[in-house]
């Protein structure tokens, strides 16, 4: 009872029961049809945005297919309905499975497109689909339509129009927020924020993110395949319209005034969508420039939405205290590699060009286990080209790079991730609107094997996610950063974020560490204190491989060094004798005070 | 035949105007401008008010629609770009299709929705060359069309204003820190570009009329034209623009000109095929080659 009433005050939640008390009692007090049929639009047009939701704000694509997923699942209701007499039992079901199948189809060459092309492809579709409809009389009835649309009839059970089909939409509004709502918070939900909003990270963190946005993009189109059948199911009609454009803008117009990623927005936008036009009726033909004023509003007053605002003035009127600190939980101690006798990492004759410029031209390297490799080089040597052909970043022309004696230079960089290489960045890569200790947490996302159906299936505790921010406060003190673990990690201290970074690597159980630049923005304590931490890691059997200029950090740390220069390994050996190298100083631009200290 | 090819060209032509304006905005701006084909439409609805007060032909009337066009995409890069300018890119998408419904509805509220019929660029009949027959209109486009595109290549290469408007789309920091007065250029780019879909707006009013929903048909064209010659690219562009138009006037009139082809695939050769067919080129050209069929690859830096 207690920790329910702690869960209900927390956020803009008192606020949100309200609306939905309040929406209860509006839709207890409506007599008129008319009113019935207006509330179960709000219903439909919020069932169609909760699905939009899912790829447009939660995997961040614009997607304009929603419209005509949504016309989709109308024709196909309407079609068998009319043409075939089918009951809903069946219709319904094919209403949800053509959009879907439809999307799993386009999603093959639309999905890997970035932002511009995206939105094209899937308005080209869009196009496609309505040309079609309109042609194809025969079956949709062209540009005038099929009418005659059944009711709401499941096995003989008719839902009576007016108020039971309200009921029946607005039921399935509940299922789907609360669908939604599971499947985006925790684990899920920050697997798919960090794959919005820096994909490279995620899949530096073993994350396939085009796995997450095909997910997000079916499920779209499930919710708007429903969304279409209750339509037809409602209206009774079917015409072109559903296919145009305007149903795509409305949707659009919800989640971007609503809110594109809060199960609330979607409700919100379409009370407001839907009723806008009837409020504003003395406005006559003039609302619908209304409407495209209020889009431009929202889009430049509230970028989250009205809830995202809400949410802003809450925390600024009422700041919240700080949450009960997470109880660490111990990573399992490291497992013993399967014996082979060569070097953990091997990295074989590797060539990688860009344009004309040769950035790496056969470079070899071998980091075996538990040890410490420093790696050197005057900029622009190539160094972090080479860790990003390790990871998978880059392909490289020739050569190969073995793990353990595997070959991994042909994966795809969240499997080379997930078979144990992390790595830090030296563009420092953190989600800033995450907390610190989620940040960390959401590399626990292929441990707990955080699939789309577990995130659904969850119960109320989420013990999965609790159980990964009680890996990642664990690995904060193992860091001695523990106290930041609820800062956002935007805010933080340029070496502080280095080490969350090192922290969120650790969380990957990695068999080896690429560390990029760890030192920089740390002072001397720090520097002194981060090597030791190392030096522990190592003992416990991690190959680390450390990128640094900062020669007074790596000189004691590193057990061996390689030193890079124009994309060529000039030379290699102790700490001691690479600092004797005549190449290597003549490499620091003849700087050699650089090299002692 | 030579009559279906200046056709195909003349539209190609205007498709063009549309285009370069877009990919100017786009390269200025990073961002996608969704509104540019309703400056298409708009460009038809004020070449009708300004013939309706002074009934001249459109080559006369095409300077002035021009002006109130840059004006106009003046005014709107202060509403839909600069208050988002350091947004991500797709919330000047967003804000761009927000504006494009003001723009489509106050044509329809002001014009209502029944298309109207814009005046020619000199006249509608034909001429003879050589015993070819070739209509006025076609042919007045091209050469105005032709025209306008060399002045635009001219204004951006030749002058030291073209520069300055190349190096902001370039490199905007760098020439910021040079002195250029960039949010000026920026909303010149937005003006020029403007008048360039204004100036398609008049050539195509009078073959194709203008409605209020005119416009998303156009910005897909654009966006189609910018996609096939490659992203960014001008001249891409223009080709692009030029492919479309080939593509639309002649697989329609293909049973015309081979009249086997009639019996076997009748329903191949209709309007509304020829567009499918676009779309499904165009999506084989993204899956094959995203760069484009002329753009350049570039690899990315991480």
């Amino acid at each position: 009872m207690n920790a329910s009433l702690t869960w209900a005050s927390k956020g803009i939640r008192p606020l949100l029961i309200l609306g939905v008390l309040g929406l209860v009692v509006w839709a207890s007090s409506i007599s008129s049809a008319y009113q019935m049929r207006l509330f179960t639009i709000v219903g439909i047009y919020a069932l169609l945005a909760l699905g939009f939701q899912f790829i447009f704000g939660h995997a961040g694509a614009l997607a304009l297919t929603q419209g005509s997923f949504f016309g989709v699942g109308a024709y196909v209701t309407g079609i068998l309905s009319v043409r075939y007499g089918w009951g809903a039992e069946y219709t319904l079901f094919l209403s949800l499975l053509l959009p879907v199948m439809l999307a799993a189809v386009v999603a093959a060459p639309v999905l890997r497109l970035e932002s511009h092309y995206f939105a094209l492809a899937t308005l080209g579709i869009g196009q496609v689909l309505l040309l079609v409809a309109i042609g194809w009389q025969d079956l949709t009835g062209g540009s005038n339509g099929l009418s005659g649309i059944a009711g709401l009839t499941i096995f003989g059970f008719e839902i009576k129009k007016g108020q039971g089909i309200m009921l029946a939409v607005w039921g399935c509004v509940a299922v789907g927020a609360l669908l939604s709502w599971r499947i985006t918070r925790g684990l899920y939900g920050a697997a798919l924020q960090i794959s919005r909003e820096n994909p490279v990270a995620a899949q530096a963190i073993g994350i396939d993110t085009a796995r997450l946005r095909y997910a997000t993009f079916l499920l779209s189109s499930l919710f708007a395949g429903l969304a279409g059948a209750l339509y037809a199911h409602t209206i009774r009609v079917v015409s072109v319209e559903v296919l145009e454009f305007p149903i795509m803008v409305a949707c659009l117009t919800i989640a971007v005034l609503g809110g594109r990623t809060h199960v609330a927005g979607a409700i919100l936008g379409a009370v407001l969508i839907v009723n806008l036009p009837e409020w504003f009726r003395d406005l006559e033909k003039y609302y619908l420039i209304a409407y495209g004023v209020a889009l431009l509003f929202a889009v430049i007053v509230a970028p989250y939405g009205l809830i995202g605002l809400l949410e802003q003035w809450r925390a600024k009127l009422f700041p919240e205290r700080a949450s009960t600190p997470h109880q660490p939980i111990a990573l399992p101690a490291r497992a013993a590699l399967p014996m082979h006798s060569g070097p953990l990492l091997d990295v074989q004759d590797i060539r990688k060009r860009f344009g004309g410029l040769k950035a790496l031209d056969g470079v070899s390297l071998k980091v075996a286990q538990g040890e410490i490799l420093g790696l050197i080089g005057p900029n622009g040597s190539g160094k972090t080209t080479l860790l990003n052909v390790i990871t998978g970043i880059y392909r490289a022309e020739g050569g190969a790079v073995q793990l353990n004696g595997v070959a991994i230079h042909e994966e795809a960089s969240f499997n080379i991730a997930s078979s144990g290489v992390a790595r830090t960045f030296q563009n420092i890569n953190l989600v800033d609107d995450m907390t610190v200790l989620d940040n960390i947490a959401v590399a626990r996302y292929g441990f707990e094997k955080a699939g789309l159906l577990q995130a659904a299936g969850a119960g109320w505790q989420q013990p999965a996610w609790q159980r990964a921010r009680g890996n990642a406060a664990y690995l904060l003190e193992a860091l001695g950063i523990g106290h930041t673990a609820q800062s956002h990690a935007g805010g933080l201290a340029y070496g502080i974020k280095r080490k969350v970074e090192i922290a969120r690597a650790l969380a990957l159980e990695p068999t080896l560490l690429l560390l990029d630049e760890p030192a920089a923005g740390l002072n001397e304590n720090e520097q002194l204190d981060l090597a030791d931490r190392l030096r522990a890691f190592a003992k416990t059997g991690l190959s680390i491989l450390v990128i640094e200029h900062n020669m007074p950090f790596l000189m004691p740390l590193a057990e061996r060094m390689v030193c890079l220069d124009h994309g060529v390994v000039i030379a290699q050996g102790t700490p001691a004798e690479i600092r004797a190298n005549p190449l290597v100083i003549a490499a620091y631009l003849g700087a050699p005070e650089d090299v002692q200290a | 035949m030579l009559q279906i090819l200046v056709n195909a060209l003349a539209l190609g032509a205007s498709y063009a105007l549309l285009a370069l304006g877009f990919v100017l905005i786009l390269n200025a701006t990073s961002a996608v401008n969704f509104t540019h084909g309703d400056m298409v439409m708009a460009g038809g609805y004020v070449t009708i008010a300004l013939f309706s007060l002074l009934p001249l032909p459109g080559v006369l009337l095409l300077p002035a629609v021009m002006l109130v066009m840059a004006l106009l995409g003046f005014v709107f890069s202060y509403l839909a770009y600069f208050p988002l300018k350091d947004r991500p890119p797709v919330s000047v998408f967003i804000s761009t299709i927000a504006l494009g419904i003001v723009f489509q509805n106050s044509a329809n509220a002001i014009n209502g929705a029944e298309p109207h019929k814009g005046p020619p660029l000199l006249g509608e009949g034909s001429l003879s060359l050589a015993g070819i027959t070739v209509g006025q209109q076609a042919l007045s486009i091209i050469v105005i069309a032709a025209m306008l595109i060399a002045a635009q290549h001219l204004l951006l290469n030749r002058t030291g204003l073209g520069r300055k408007l190349r190096a902001t789309a370039q490199d905007r920091p760098m020439a910021e820190a040079m002195g250029i007065r960039v949010n000026s250029m920026i909303a010149l780019t937005f003006a020029i570009g403007s008048a360039l879909a204004g100036a398609a707006g008049l050539m195509l009013s009078n073959t194709f009329f203008v409605s209020p929903t005119d416009g998303s048909n156009y910005i897909i064209k654009a966006y189609i034209a910018v996609t096939i010659g490659g992203w960014g690219s001008l001249s891409g562009a223009v080709c692009g623009a030029l492919i479309i138009a080939l593509f639309e006037v002649l697989l329609p009139s293909l049973p015309v000109l081979v009249p086997l082809l009639k019996d076997v695939t009748p329903w191949l050769f209709t309007q509304t095929a020829s567009t499918i067919l676009l779309y499904v080129c165009l999506l084989a050209i993204m899956f094959f080659r995203p760069q484009g069929l002329f753009g350049e690859k570039v690899q990315k830096r991480v």
